[in-house]
């Protein structure tokens, strides 16, 4: 379709310079917008000093004004726990729906049982053989002995399980639910806002009420993962779709394709890659919220790791977090390997070439039968044979020791010391004081701070919003805590800055640095949040520090890899007409790559400071204090008051901090 | 023109792109210049009361610059694009008022389009491309494979069948493209620019095969283009459009012979005009006084100025124009000739007297 965008005068012929056309006269308020933020910023200011004095000068929220909210939470928690068979949307509903998903693990484990392991590795190997290569397979084989040599076989297939189950819901909800997004405006704009949502919470801000809901067990964990890992799924099935270019749905038109046969026959076909690499994040966010979910019991692979971090044996924690990560990738790389093979464009193959590719196919299949058969055969349906095992707890924690010794105890490196005292420094001297200020601010001071904050970036809705959510914390009694977990946001948040931003430069400048990061990032980012605390808690010990580090870890990779990206991005012919001027590198990067890299830094700090949030959360499990710790403690004390107080302070937490990075500055964008 | 033979008739298309661009027809803002109409409405007029006929077995081509409306108007044909008012008849049916089955019936059977980008579908072989139309049709693979066959033949394609797009290049691909639109047998092609991405070479060789299957099938074409020497090559007819309008519409001679104002003639000015222009445009017509030049000098009316040029340049006498029939039509002489090819408007502006300036070099080229 040709739009026409300017008036179109090719050949200037005699015209008469016409008179220029009137304009029309702005009114008042136009006017006023006209002056930018400025007349807002002066009432906001008003306003605070007006509540200052009115309120005084009080450290932190006013106590007086905190609801009794975790009394009333108490009492919902009281309530349900009462009507939990009699109510009938629990009795109807609720119920049914989680024996159903708990019958689906079970299903699951069953089939994974009645494999047999070397029906099982068979099964995984034969898949990397079909969408992938021989390389893939053979790292499924080595990831895949591990579990069962440490003796984690039987953990490692019930979170197998759990994923599958999970996973395949999010798929069956997922895809349908783009491709009604995709069709229609009012559906798109209906789940938007709670896409945006649901990826945004930290899986953990929603643990308690999943718990009050379905109790312990794994249909809780389902829902929980369910919950947080199928937004991917949907917007890429979305974005597939509407990225089909417009020339060539026009072209399936023209032949008077139906709707669905242009669906089925051209869209959908096209937009399998970006629904495939949809499916891979499922799977990856599915893995990490499986692991957590051991925390409201649902076994698998994170039960190790948490009994071992809550006795701080980090050798166990160790070696069952090296197992988390190897499922990551095992999946990782066979869905990845699916989706290039998608995007590879495809060759004409001759029908001898069809025939053994065929017969490839085959054998490789029978391959997982045979597999199966002996399986049966040598050890009969179940898992691993006990006898294989391995231990390897004592190497690694003499290893690990090692290392304490070398590293984590003071003096033991030069300057600093140790990191046992940069933990000690940190939490001291930066983390405590930090807390100490953001907890003991008249409360006037972050609500209106927030709000001029908020009116810059977004306008007046952005900073009602935004202040509102400040004082709500307050409402909630959940001020003191949120200012430990602030603290150790901001502190983990301006490491990821620092140093990830400049690393995402020099992998722009520098293609072998580029190459050099790519795996650490790949591996830094397969990796479930959960798995971080594990090498944290040996160098910082448990404590606020172990947050801010694992956090650092943990959100450095979209931090480099977003500017990278952003700067890879930038136009080359610019890029060129700043040469061409003879800038020197750094004119360049200043001047022209990252003003034009803008959005994409933008997006970097956003992703960053989320990922920093939902990491500082979990750290609570280490001994981080803040609104993580306080989760779990109302799941481990059946405080429910104080997990849920806790989980809403981290919702409202998360929202203001998204909406205090994407706004204007993200979406403004030189053509 | 008779009207049992037209087979596409548009009356009074409007298209007005921007917010609430369909309320603008008829009022008096439509009168605006584009420029106004953007500052004051946001709005732009693509296709602006625009009313034309195509035969059956004609090569109607739609002409103009980016942006004057052409891409919207052939696109309006089939709806892809909904005009604002009009009407539009195409084969029979009435395409405006046609509801969405009978929408897809027309689509189907009755018109195919060949895109400019040549939009073929990535994922779907060479084979299943060509298909593509009988496919949305209903019609088992056995057939379906079968007439792909013989299309790819008939463009020269045989063997690629299995391939994917992206491993052919842009003139095969536009083939498929065409193979394509033909493979459904509609009695209407309509052609979105569709050579303007090709090398000039292919581009060429492209028209050569548009014309050679035009020769065998005597489709019904719309051919938009910005090319003017592929409309003259291609056209029956050309309509020369800008900013929504038709500023003129006729046969190549017509619009190359006489430019109906400025823009036309600066649009035509570069083409040379004794390769457009025929005997017949040139002459004068035979009048009882005139006396018949001897057999020796006398040409067919049909015949291309440039290729009478040499028999008129030879003496000061004039030559005869015959007609099909063998009958003198007319006479015509030096002056005629160089009058026809060194056409100007009477109004020439300033920019037009560099053509004054260049035009006899131009003339003297030819002569040579």
């Amino acid at each position: 379709m040709t739009v026409v965008t300017e008036p179109d005068r090719p050949i200037e012929l005699n015209e008469a310079p016409t008179a220029p056309p009137e304009r029309y006269q702005p009114s008042a308020l136009a006017k006023l917008a006209k002056l930018g933020p400025w007349p807002g910023l002066v009432v906001i200011v008003l306003a605070a000093l007006v509540a200052g004095v009115a309120t005084g000068i009080t450290a932190g929220f006013p106590a007086h004004w905190v609801t009794g909210i975790q009394n009333s939470f108490d009492s919902l928690a009281n309530w349900i726990t009462v009507h939990q068979t009699s109510a009938p949307f629990f009795a109807h509903f609720l119920t049914p729906l989680g024996s159903w998903l708990g019958d689906c693990v079970i299903w699951v484990s069953d089939f994974l049982n009645f494999l047999t392991w070397p029906g099982v590795i068979a099964l995984f190997v034969a898949s990397s053989l079909l969408v992938g290569n021989w390389r893939v397979a053979i790292f499924v084989v080595i990831a895949m002995a591990y579990f069962g040599l440490i003796g984690l076989w039987t953990v490692s297939m019930s979170t197998l399980a759990l994923m599958s189950v999970s996973v395949m819901i999010a798929i069956v909800v997922g895809i349908p639910l783009g491709i009604a997004a995709a069709a229609n405006r009012f559906v798109e704009q209906a789940i938007r806002p709670v896409l945006d949502l649901m990826q945004m919470l930290p899986a953990y801000a929603y643990l308690v009420p999943i718990v009050l809901l379905f109790s312990i067990g794994n249909p809780g964990g389902i829902v929980a993962t369910v919950i947080y890992a199928t937004p991917p799924v949907i917007r890429l099935t979305m974005l597939g779709i509407h990225s089909v270019p417009s020339e060539t749905i026009e072209a399936g038109k023209s032949f008077g394709s139906s709707r669905m046969q242009l669906l089925r026959k051209v869209q959908l076909p096209l937009a399998l890659r970006p629904i495939i690499v949809g499916i891979n994040q499922v799977i990856m966010m599915a893995l990490s919220v499986v692991v957590v979910a051991s925390l409201i019991g649902t076994g698998g692979l994170g039960d190790p790791v948490l009994q071992a971090l809550n006795i701080v044996d980090v050798g166990d924690a160790f070696t069952a977090g090296v197992a988390i990560v190897f499922m990551a990738m095992i999946l990782d790389r066979i869905v990845s390997a699916a989706a290039n093979r998608i995007g590879r464009p495809s060759r004409a193959l001759s029908l001898e070439q069809q025939h053994r590719k065929r017969l490839q196919q085959g054998a490789i299949l029978a391959g997982v039968v045979v597999a199966v058969i002996i399986g049966t055969i040598l050890s009969g349906p179940g898992g691993f044979p006990p006898g294989w095992s391995i231990s390897i707890s004592g190497p690694v924690n003499s290893l690990l020791t090692w290392l304490q010794t070398h590293l984590y105890h003071y003096s033991s490196l030069p300057i600093i010391g140790g990191t046992s005292n940069l933990s000690a420094f940190t939490t001291l001297e930066i983390l405590n004081p930090l807390t100490r200020i953001a907890g003991n601010l008249p409360w006037w001071i972050p609500v209106f701070g927030t709000a001029a904050l908020g009116l810059v970036i977004g306008g007046w809705r952005r900073a009602l919003l935004v202040a509102a959510g400040v004082m709500a914390i307050g409402y909630s009694g959940m001020w003191s805590d949120s200012a430990i977990t602030l603290a150790q946001v901001i502190v983990a948040l301006i490491m990821c800055v620092v140093v990830g931003i400049p690393l995402g430069i020099a992998a722009y400048w520098w293609d072998g640095v580029d190459r050099l990061l790519r795996p650490i990032l790949d591996v830094l980012q397969t990796m479930p949040a959960f798995v971080y605390l594990i090498p944290v808690v040996l160098f910082f010990g448990v404590g606020n520090m172990a947050g801010v580090a694992a956090s650092f870890v943990y959100a450095l990779a979209p931090a480099v890899r977003l500017t990278n990206l952003g700067l890879r991005q930038v136009r080359r012919d610019m890029v060129e007409a700043g040469n061409a001027f003879g800038s020197t590198r750094m004119q360049l990067l200043w001047k022209v790559e990252l003003p034009a890299a803008r959005p994409s830094i933008i997006l970097a700090i956003n992703q960053t400071i989320m990922l920093v949030l939902a990491e500082v959360i979990v750290a609570g499990l280490v001994g981080g204090g803040g609104l993580g710790y306080d989760v779990v403690v109302g799941l481990e004390r059946d405080e429910f008051g104080l997990g849920l107080a806790a989980g809403l302070a981290i919702v409202i937490m998360g929202v203001v901090f998204d909406r205090l990075t994407q706004g204007r500055f993200v979406r403004r964008l030189p053509a | 023109m008779e009207n049992t033979s037209v087979q596409i008739s548009c009356k009074n298309l409007w298209k007005i792109f921007g917010p609430k661009g369909s309320t603008l027809v008829g009022t008096p803002e439509t009168e605006l210049s584009p420029a106004e109409l953007q500052e004051k409405t946001g709005c732009v007029v693509a296709i602006r009361d625009v009313s034309f006929d195509v035969r059956r077995g004609e090569v109607f081509v739609v002409m103009g610059l980016s942006g004057s409306g052409k891409s919207t108007l052939i696109r309006s044909l089939t709806r892809l694009v909904e005009v604002d008012s009009g009407e539009i008849t195409l084969c029979g049916s009435d395409v405006v008022k046609a509801d969405k089955n009978q929408l897809r019936e027309i689509r189907r059977h009755k018109v195919s389009m060949v895109f400019q980008q040549f939009s073929l579908f990535p994922h779907r072989r060479v084979v299943d491309n060509v298909a593509y139309g009988l496919e949305i049709q209903g019609m088992k693979k056995k057939e379906r494979y079968a007439r792909v066959d013989e299309l790819l033949r008939v463009v020269g394609l045989s063997g690629f069948a299995q391939s994917y797009p992206s491993e052919l290049s842009g003139g095969m691909q536009q083939r498929v493209g065409l193979a394509r639109a033909l493979a459904v047998d509609p009695e209407v092609l309509l052609f979105d620019e569709a050579f303007s991405a090709l090398d000039p070479l292919i581009r060429r060789e492209m028209q050569d095969e548009v014309i050679r299957l035009q020769e065998r099938l005597h489709k019904t074409v719309v051919f938009v283009s910005h090319d003017l020497d592929e409309a003259l090559k291609l056209g029956d007819r050309i309509a020369i459009m800008r900013n929504g309008s038709f500023v003129q519409v006729g046969t190549p001679e017509e619009v190359v012979g006489s430019p109906k104002d400025e823009y036309v003639a600066a649009f035509t000015r570069d083409v040379s005009r004794a390769k457009v222009l025929t005997a017949r445009w040139a002459m004068r017509a035979r009048t009882s006084t005139m006396v018949a030049p001897p057999d020796s000098r006398i040409v067919s009316e049909s015949a291309l100025l440039q290729s009478v040029l040499p028999l008129v340049l030879e003496s000061d006498a004039p030559v005869g124009v015959i007609d099909a029939g063998g009958t003198l039509v007319g006479i015509l002489d030096r002056k005629d000739v160089l009058a026809a090819i060194n056409y100007e408007p009477a109004e020439s502006a300033i920019s037009l007297n560099s053509t004054l300036v260049e035009g006899p070099q131009r003339t003297e080229g030819a002569l040579q």
